[in-house]
Formats: structure tokens, C-alpha cells, sequence
């Protein structure tokens, strides 16, 4: 069963003048227990689909968004409160994320009482819990803590035992690592990952740009490419990565700069690069102006996601013409 | 044989009894992309900082000198020194994608920079035409807006061709990419080496993300706790095996697009406060190859002929003598 469906979303905020929609017609499902990539650049619509998968957001034009086979907002006010309890956000900046005038029990305790997780004479130890839990220090002195005496990565296990404290079956972490140092960053995704053994039925949306810490925690898992509000493909993680589908996949995989100088000196992304600021299209496929393969039948109708076998979906018309080389050089 | 342009001479930094810079010493030549890595609070902004004169107070130099083609920052007046930043060395600061004034037009606050050194003698609204190409922007466009109708990959480009409206000889960037999506990322790598292709400018960049020094950096400095623990050609930082600790230990922290093991190790524990150090080598309470030593003795910075510098008792022990880096 899935624990959340994105059906057919479509959605636009209302200040936007814009023509295009943030979404334009997005459908993720996402499996009890599993993990979803969503990749995009900045401004594809990837954290606005995170804010409607939690229910921050309503989609604004069309679609659905459901829990559990459950359309969210049609939900009784007392389940949709459970909804609420069931996904949780783990966001970008821990520095922004946790209220600086509040402690680190101040900080988990709210949640605890509001949803009756254990009973109230009991709340003290679970927060000593969820310290431990999250690797964080499990001692009285440290729930007096206040935000501004922990460090980034410290802080972001706040973040994460704030989520985790609700039984969450579902979290969305919107680049939950992208601000944390490099040394820390997969001693958070590892956490992550732990907390799946602990909980037994959780999964992740993980919402990142970064396709290296993307093959990290999403493996076995599933990657969603997002272009400018449309899914461009999707995918098992080692599938889109080794053999992408889509051209806009094969251009992030090769401008991602590589820890390597001799792999980085034998590649350059730059022929792509040039039409790398080109808006998306309004006629046709999205990504029409940027795409080196581009034919005139992508300017007059838009490519639907097609399933090219073994769950691999893509939303070019030649999928062929991606060359095979974009995960390993 | 290439110029020192610039000479870092067992410079020290102090915030108050916290030594954020602790008895660095490096050489750039003409010509270098020298990039300084580290995570943060390492030390390598206010170097960075130090460069130009503009370590922030309560912050002061308290040992050692910055000398700009041999001549100490220290010596010279303020006005000499203001009139340096900018005009010979230019800096690009963190977030500078912040660091515009939102109520006026890019091309005002570009008049005003222009305003303030009549003495330059190129037209500089031609010349920030070209660096706009240079940066891949359409100049026209660009001259006319306010920076909220830019996204933040043109605002940092903006800021970089800002940076150069007075072509200095060092161009000194901090973080040019962090914040920025991996397509801005590329843009931006792309960019600066076209920089050292078409202008004769000298670059200077600190950065946690070790992807943008492979990509860019022809020598490297590595910074850990206010240390330079290694300094070496891009080759020779990137090559395993014969590297420090904190350097070999960084890279694998990285996942790798590449990795579908999933083999990414983090480095255990963390870095350590600047005002509770522990004794001898700073990395080793975190080191899987650390000795008795190491706990005891400060390594000192080795090199060898070719200018590769390591400060770790176990690497350099394995190798051929090596001669301690001073000034």
C-alpha cells in the first residue's frame, strides 16, 4: 500500500503572474517504507511539492493529494489532525527551523502533549528518548539548551527528534543536509536511515538538488527528476542514475562538480551549460529551449511519462538519444 | 618564473584569546586558482579577510604579516589600503547575492562604485558590459533591474562581475557556490575558468566543497581548527594514499554520484572548539591512524622539494626527509 499519492496536482501560488503553474500536473506515489528522491534545481517546484505532501499547502488548481488512500482534504477535522501527526518536515536551515527562544525541551515537549503521544508523567523520559535516539546528548542539562549553543549538526538532530517524536509514517526532508558540513552530512543521512529500523514503518520524501548525497540515501529507493512543476522522469535510484531517460537528468548529472581533478578535467558540461538559463517552454515539452536534442515535435505537444519498462518513466519523446554515460564517466 | 603576488608569513588571528588563524604561512603566485578548504569555523574566511585588511573587530592580527607584492598591509596608510581593495584586490563576499541594495538599479550601485574611483581611467559602463558577457548575462537587462528581479545564481554571477569593474590583479571570492544548485554550481566553475583564460587575474577562493576545488583550483591549502594541515598542487591533494588524515578522511565523507555502495564514511566526533583545543595534533581525537604522539606532539608543516606540505607525524614519518615550512 502507499502511504501518500500525489495524484495529478496542479498548482499555483496566487501572487504569481506567471503563466506557467508551479506544478503542472505532478503524480508521485510513495510506498509504505520507501524512499523518494525528488531532484530539481532551485525554483523547479520541489519544496512546493514537499509543502503539499505535508499538507501546508492545498493544491490550488487540480488534483489530489492522499494519505493512505485517504484524500486529505476531505478528511473529518479529527483525522486530518492524525494526517498531520503522520507526516512530519525536517527543513533546509536548522539555524531558521527551531525557535531560538525556546530550549530543547521547549522544542520537542508541545507536540508530544497536544497529540497525547505518552501519557503526560511519562513526557520527561521520552524526551531523554528521542535525545538518545538521535545520538544527541541524553541529559537533563541538555534539554535547557537553547538553539544557539548547539552546533549545525546538533541542531539538525533537534530537528529530526522534533519530527520523530510524532511517530511520523512519513517525513519530508526538504535538503535536510545541504547547510551542514561536509564531514557531518552522512553521519545525518545515516540517522535517517536508522530511524527506519526504529520505527518499522516510516518512508522519506527527500527533496535534494544534490544527486551524489541523492544516490547516498535514496538507494534502493526512487528518484523523481523535476523540471519546472513536471516529473521528467522517475525511476529506481541506480536506473536514472546510470542510464537517465530524460536529457535535463543527463545535464545535472554532468554539472555535478566531482572531487576529482583528473574525472573533472576529462568531462566538461559546458556545450549544455550554455542554454542553461533558458526559461522553460509554454508550448510543448518544458524543457524544450534548454534541450541539445530538441525536434519539432517537442515545441508542439508535451511528452507524457512513459513507463519504458521496469518502472522506468520518462517524459522525453527520445529517450534514446540521451547518451548511457551519465552516471559513470 | 612567476611573481609571489601575495605572501602569507605565520599570520595568526585572534578573536579575543581564540586564535581563529594560528600561525598560517602561504605563497600565491601570479596566475594561481588557489583555493583554501576547510568546514567552518576553521579560520579560512578570516584568512580570507586578512588578505584584504578587513579582519572584522574584535578580531586583530597578532602575529605575523600579509605582504601584497612584497609590501606589508600593515605598513601601509588607511587610504592606501582602501584604495587597494577594490582596484588591485577585489573580494566577493559570502552571499553576496545578499549584498545588494534592493531600491536601487544594479546599474546605480554599479555608477556609484564607479563615482567613487574617478581616478580609473577605463569607461566603466563599456567595461561592465563585457564583464556581463563574461559572466553570461544580458547586459542591458541586467543594467536596468533591481536584484529582486534576478534569481540567485545571476545575483552571485552579478557580484562577480562587480567584483572585477576595477580589474584588479586578486580576485579574492569566499563561498562563491555555496547556496547555489548544481547547474548555478557548473555555471559558476565554468565562469571563473573563463576568467583565468580571458583576464590576467590572479584567484583566490574559499570553499568547504572539495567538488569546486577539483574543478578549479590549481594549488590547494586545507584548513582544519585555524591550521593549514596540508598544502599542495590539486594533484596532489586529490591523490590517495599519500595525503593527511583529515584530507584522505573529508573525501570520503563525500557521497559520490558514482557510489552505488553507498560507501560514504562520516569523519566521528567534531570539530573542535577554538577555546578548548586539544593537545598536540588538532584532527587526532578524530583520526583513525593517530599514535601516541599525536595526542602529545603539535606536527609540524613538512614539505618536500616539489612544495607538498603535510602536518601529520604518520604520514611524514613514512616518507623521505622533509624540510619544515617557514618564512
Amino acid at each position: 500500500m502507499n502511504v501518500l499519492d500525489v495524484l495529478d496536482v496542479v498548482h499555483r501560488y496566487p501572487t504569481t503572474r506567471t503563466a506557467r503553474p508551479v506544478l503542472d500536473g505532478v503524480t508521485v506515489r510513495v510506498p509504505e517504507n520507501s524512499v523518494l528522491a525528488i531532484v530539481g534545481e532551485s525554483g523547479c517546484g520541489k519544496t512546493t511539492l514537499g509543502r503539499l505532501i505535508a499538507g501546508i499547502d492545498r493544491p490550488a488548481v487540480g488534483g489530489t493529494v492522499h494519505f493512505e488512500d485517504q484524500d486529505i482534504w476531505s478528511l473529518p477535522r479529527n483525522e486530518f489532525r492524525g494526517y498531520r501527526r503522520a507526516v512530519q518536515v525536517v527543513q533546509q536551515d536548522p539555524y531558521a527551523s527551531l525557535n531560538p527562544g525556546l530550549t530543547v525541551a521547549d522544542a520537542l515537549r508541545p507536540g508530544l502533549v497536544r497529540h497525547h503521544i505518552v501519557p503526560r508523567r511519562t513526557v520527561g523520559d521520552e524526551l531523554l528518548r528521542l535525545l538518545r535516539l538521535v545520538g544527541l546528548d541524553a541529559t537533563p542539562a541538555f534539554l535547557h539548551r537553547f538553539p544557539h549553543q548547539l552546533s549545525g549538526g546538533q541542531r539538525q538532530r533537534l530537528a529530526i527528534a522534533r519530527a520523530l517524536s510524532l511517530r511520523p509514517r512519513l517525513i519530508v526532508a526538504d535538503e535536510a543536509v545541504s547547510m551542514l558540513d561536509v564531514s557531518m552530512r552522512v553521519s545525518i543521512l545515516d540517522l535517517m536511515l536508522s530511524l527506519r529500523a526504529e520505527a518499522q514503518q516510516l518512508a522519506y520524501v527527500f527533496i535534494s538538488h544534490d544527486f551524489g548525497v541523492v544516490r547516498y540515501f535514496a538507494r534502493g529507493g526512487r528518484v523523481a527528476v523535476m523540471f519546472y512543476g513536471v516529473i521528467v522522469e522517475e525511476g529506481s535510484t541506480d536506473d536514472v542514475i546510470t542510464h537517465p531517460k530524460h536529457p535535463y537528468t543527463y545535464l545535472l548529472l554532468q554539472s555535478i562538480p566531482v572531487p576529482d581533478p583528473v574525472r573533472a578535467r576529462r568531462r566538461s558540461a559546458d556545450g549544455m551549460i550554455e542554454q542553461a538559463a533558458a526559461a522553460p517552454a509554454d508550448e510543448g515539452c518544458v524543457f524544450a529551449n534548454r534541450c541539445p536534442f530538441v525536434s519539432p515535435e517537442c515545441r508542439r505537444s508535451r511528452p507524457p511519462l512513459t513507463d519504458l519498462g521496469s518502472g522506468h518513466l520518462s517524459g522525453c519523446f527520445f529517450p534514446e538519444r540521451v547518451p548511457d554515460s551519465g552516471g559513470e564517466i | 618564473m612567476s611573481e609571489h603576488i601575495l605572501r602569507v608569513e605565520n599570520l595568526s588571528v585572534n578573536f579575543g584569546a581564540v586564535r581563529a588563524v594560528d600561525d598560517v604561512s602561504l605563497t600565491v603566485d601570479s596566475g594561481d586558482v588557489y583555493a583554501v578548504v576547510g568546514e567552518s569555523g576553521c579560520g579560512k574566511s578570516t584568512l580570507a579577510y586578512s588578505i584584504l585588511g578587513l579582519v572584522p573587530p574584535p578580531g586583530q592580527v597578532s602575529e605575523g604579516r600579509v605582504l601584497l607584492r612584497g609590501q606589508d598591509l600593515a605598513d601601509m596608510p588607511a587610504v592606501a589600503l582602501n584604495r587597494l581593495r577594490a582596484a588591485d584586490v577585489a573580494m566577493v563576499f559570502q552571499a553576496a547575492m545578499n549584498s545588494f541594495n534592493p531600491v536601487l538599479t544594479i546599474g546605480r550601485q554599479v555608477q556609484h562604485i564607479l563615482d567613487a574611483h574617478p581616478d580609473h581611467s577605463v569607461d566603466g559602463r563599456a567595461h561592465f558590459t563585457e564583464l556581463l558577457e563574461l559572466v553570461r548575462l544580458p547586459a542591458e537587462q541586467v543594467w536596468n533591474s533591481y536584484e529582486s528581479q534576478l534569481s540567485g545564481g545571476m545575483k552571485q554571477r552579478v557580484a562577480i562581475a562587480v567584483s572585477l569593474l576595477l580589474q584588479p590583479s586578486i580576485l579574492v571570492l569566499d563561498e562563491p557556490t555555496t547556496a547555489l544548485d548544481v547547474l548555478n554550481q557548473r555555471l559558476i566553475i565554468e565562469i571563473l575558468k573563463d576568467l583565468r583564460r580571458s583576464l590576467d587575474v590572479t584567484i583566490i577562493f574559499v570553499t568547504h566543497d572539495l567538488g569546486l576545488v577539483a574543478e578549479l583550483a590549481s594549488r590547494v591549502a586545507v584548513m582544519y581548527a585555524g591550521r593549514l594541515v596540508e598544502v599542495g598542487s590539486v594533484e596532489e591533494i586529490f591523490a590517495a594514499g599519500r595525503r593527511h588524515p583529515y584530507v584522505e578522511a573529508l573525501v570520503g565523507a563525500i557521497p559520490s554520484v558514482y557510489d552505488s555502495e553507498g560507501s560514504a564514511r562520516a569523519i566521528p566526533g567534531q570539530v573542535p572548539n577554538l577555546a578548548a583545543l586539544p593537545g598536540g595534533c588538532r584532527f587526532a581525537p578524530r583520526c583513525g591512524s593517530a599514535q601516541s604522539i599525536c595526542a602529545e606532539v603539535d606536527p609540524p608543516l613538512l614539505a618536500d622539494a616539489a612544495g607538498h606540505a603535510l602536518a601529520c607525524h604518520v604520514v611524514n614519518s613514512g616518507l623521505p626527509v622533509r624540510e619544515e615550512v617557514s618564512s
